[in-house]
């Protein structure tokens, strides 16, 4: 393995030299440097993106790194101010269909050349690859991906439900969630009450009925869909869900409940594979809990994608180009994308990494194992509570009225479909 | 020249601006630097407005068509409806409150020092740490409710945070803790302006303590009540940091405010002309407080004037 990597660097190495002159005399020349902006300070984020710019500097780079501490959003501030002063950083975190937003006001690296060399298109779930070219031309990179719906249960729920099935569709799950209520469970689905919370639940619940729903009337828009009878039946379950939270958890984090969850005083967890992280970080065992696939109707695993990347902005002087080259390489590396997963808790973006491996958790493997399969079946999605089917004025529209139908238990499944295709409608 | 001989103390003074030109400096270079600062970004925000802009401000002419989209989302009429609530609960219990405090204050009691600051404590206390303790306090698993359960009532319920409908309640109950302090202290040093010679004389003729208040000490004291009712007014018309560290604008979306939804527009829509459309409405609504304030100002002194 490890050889196949040094060749195939070697390989990319050679062949983005040849196709990209400019790059390459730049590279000759000059010590390569980058300039970046990410939010990732502290805890797994800041490891990992401290152990990338090691590599960096390893590899003869200077790594000048300025995280913006906080939410995606005060980094975008940032990043707003830079570019309007006309000193974009070199490279910069952005995910999702904001790629495409932001690149339509400054003009950003193509990439091509750099990602044909290492043949990174072929090993990238095709939805997730179209994201970062959106113009046709690759300008941003994927970094790591997540799973937003992930199903976590309580080893001491299931024990209370006497139950040791992993449900497979949202029926299996309805009847586990009603064992573990009569099992003394109180509250079979744990989580929190944020925005993205709320999202998740009914992202999970259309992907699960129909991943073709899904597909047209969240990541398509299209009217006909939203219409359909598939969105009703996802705000009942969101509703049945929303029964058996906690209703006391107000605008909580979802990691405030971890304990009554691996107590096993809630039951299940719909959530992105980061909550793995969380949970070890917060001192539970593997045996605490079980990681599985969400429900799907059809029996086969949909992976809603959520995935960090890099987008590149144009600069004109010769170190940074040849660092974003660099970096691109770096990047698009199984070995450094192995490390940067290890650190994180996600999974990498090349589907032909082998996580049977030290230094992965079964968790990490289930996730894998679905992203998979979900891109043989053609389910694997784009989430939309994590901003990466929608931009965020859309996405936000959207959770306005998720979240107010969870809270709100007078609103029928009915109206909150209308309400949705209404809100789409302004926001479009 | 003339300075070489002026060194007899009574030099002719310097011309009246030379002498007051260090006043003049410390008082309109800052106003100047202020106001600039004020009135170019009220009018930059208020042209953005009227743009297409989304991600970064662009020029262009869309007429009013960000405020009509602002109008009609559920999220400004929702927010729109709280701060009607919010603001004139808020700003009736606060002063209500703060008068109560003051006059009990007022009694000539023994350690009132101590209570006047435990009163205005809360002042010194940040918006979002108020919000956090409060939501604490207010969640029925952590808080009230739950104390009260342990201590055996298990029918008490207390769980407005949770609550859509009685939501915005809690956010006027943290802000009246947090600010009823504020209008005490100013209410408090209006009783001590009364003047003491007037209730001596009213208690001469037989006037009882009700009778004494109500007659002579609470009319006089009406300046102070407008003064308190604008500042609070403001206060509440741009609550941000309350509401987003006690509620954050939930359940759902049930308890936005106005300043909520300019940032959430802004900023975490990248709809910055929308988002300038709200923030001029509620310049608008600012305005609609101050003015009023500023023509009462007018006319009261007009009146002064005149006696």
């Amino acid at each position: 393995m490890p050889i196949t990597t040094t060749r195939r660097r070697l390989l990319a190495g050679s062949a983005a030299a040849l196709a990209l002159p400019a790059f390459a005399r730049a590279q000759g020349a000059v010590k390569p440097r980058l300039t970046a902006i990410s939010q990732w300070s502290a805890g797994s984020d800041g490891a990992a993106i401290t152990a990338l710019g090691k590599k960096f500097e390893e590899k003869g780079g200077i790594w000048q790194h300025s995280p913006v501490p906080g939410f995606t959003t005060e980094m975008m501030n940032k990043l707003r101010a830079q570019i309007m002063a006309g000193d974009p950083p070199a490279c910069s975190q952005l995910k999702g269909p904001e790629i495409a937003a932001w690149s339509k006001i400054a003009p950003t690296v193509d990439l091509d050349a750099v990602v044909a060399a290492a043949g990174y298109e072929k090993v990238v779930a095709p939805d997730l690859a179209k994201l970062h070219k959106p113009a046709g031309k690759w300008i941003a990179l994927p970094l790591q991906v997540y799973s937003t719906n992930m199903l976590f249960l309580s080893k001491r729920a299931m024990d209370k439900a006497k139950a040791d099935k992993i449900p497979v569709t949202w029926a299996d799950f309805n009847e586990l969630a009603e064992k573990m209520k009569a099992g003394g469970v109180a509250s079979p689905i744990a989580n929190g009450g944020t925005r993205p919370d709320d999202g998740q639940k009914f992202e999970a619940a259309l992907a699960g009925i129909s991943p073709l729903a899904y597909r047209a009337a969240i990541m398509n828009l299209e009217k006909k869909a939203l219409a359909g009878p598939e969105i009703k039946a996802a705000f009942a379950q969101v509703r049945r869900i929303a029964d058996w939270m906690d209703p006391n958890v107000g605008a909580q984090h979802f990691s405030t409940n971890l304990k009554r969850f691996v107590d096993g005083d809630m039951g299940m967890m719909i959530m992105g594979g980061w909550a793995q992280g969380v949970l070890r970080n917060a001192g539970f065992k593997f045996e605490d809990f079980t990681i599985a696939p969400g429900p799907t109707d059809n029996g086969k695993p949909v992976f809603l994608l959520n995935a960090d990347a890099f987008i590149f902005w144009q600069r004109k002087e010769a170190d940074l180009q040849a660092g974003q080259t660099l970096m691109a390489q770096l990047v698009m590396d199984p070995a450094i994308q192995t490390m940067y997963s290890q650190i994180t808790g996600s999974i990498p973006v090349r589907t032909d990494v082998d996580l049977s491996g030290e230094g992965w958790s079964e968790g990490q493997r289930t996730t894998s194992a679905a992203l998979k399969s979900a891109i043989a079946s053609n389910q694997a999605l784009l989430s939309m509570a994590h901003n990466m089917a929608q931009e965020n004025g859309m996405t936000a529209a959207m959770i306005d009225v998720i979240t107010e139908y969870v809270k709100d238990k007078t609103i029928k499944p009915e109206q909150a479909a209308t309400r949705l295709a209404e809100a789409v409608e302004g926001a479009r | 020249m003339t300075n070489a001989v002026s060194i007899r103390p009574d030099r002719p003074a310097l011309p009246e601006w030379v002498r007051r030109l260090p006043e003049y400096l410390m008082i309109w270079v800052p106003l100047l630097l202020s106001a600039a600062h004020l009135v170019s970004f009220s009018l930059w925000t208020i042209w953005i407005s009227f743009t297409p802009s989304t991600l970064v401000p662009v020029s262009g002419w869309v007429g009013l068509r960000n405020y009509s989209a602002v109008a009609a989302s559920r999220n400004w009429q929702i927010a729109f409806d709280n701060l009607l609530l919010f603001g004139s609960s808020f700003v009736l219990l606060s002063l209500v409150t703060g008068l109560a405090l003051a006059i009990l204050l007022d009694q000539r009691i023994r350690g009132e020092n101590v209570l006047r600051s435990i009163f205005l404590y809360p002042l010194a206390v940040s918006f979002v740490v108020t919000g956090t303790v409060w939501s604490w306090l207010l969640n029925p698993g952590l808080g009230i409710q739950k104390l009260v359960h342990d201590l055996g009532w298990t029918s008490f319920k207390f769980d407005w945070l949770i609550d859509r409908d009685m939501a915005i309640w809690t956010i006027v109950i943290a802000a009246i803790w947090q600010s009823s302090g504020f209008a005490m202290a100013l209410f408090l040093a209006g009783l001590r302006s009364v003047d003491a010679d007037i209730i001596k004389a009213a208690q001469i003729d037989g006037a009882g303590p009700v009778r004494i208040y109500r007659r002579i000490i609470l009319p006089s004291l009406w300046p102070i009540t407008i003064t308190v009712v604008v500042i609070q007014l403001q206060f509440a018309i741009s609550t941000f940091d309350l509401v987003r560290a006690l509620t954050n604008g939930g359940p759902g979306i049930a308890t936005q405010l106005p300043a909520l939804v300019v940032y959430d527009l802004m900023f975490q829509r990248s709809l910055l002309g929308r988002g300038a459309a709200a923030a001029v409405l509620m310049l608008l609504i600012l305005l609609a407080v101050l003015l009023p304030y500023a023509a009462w100002r007018y006319i009261q002194r007009r009146r002064a004037a005149h006696a």
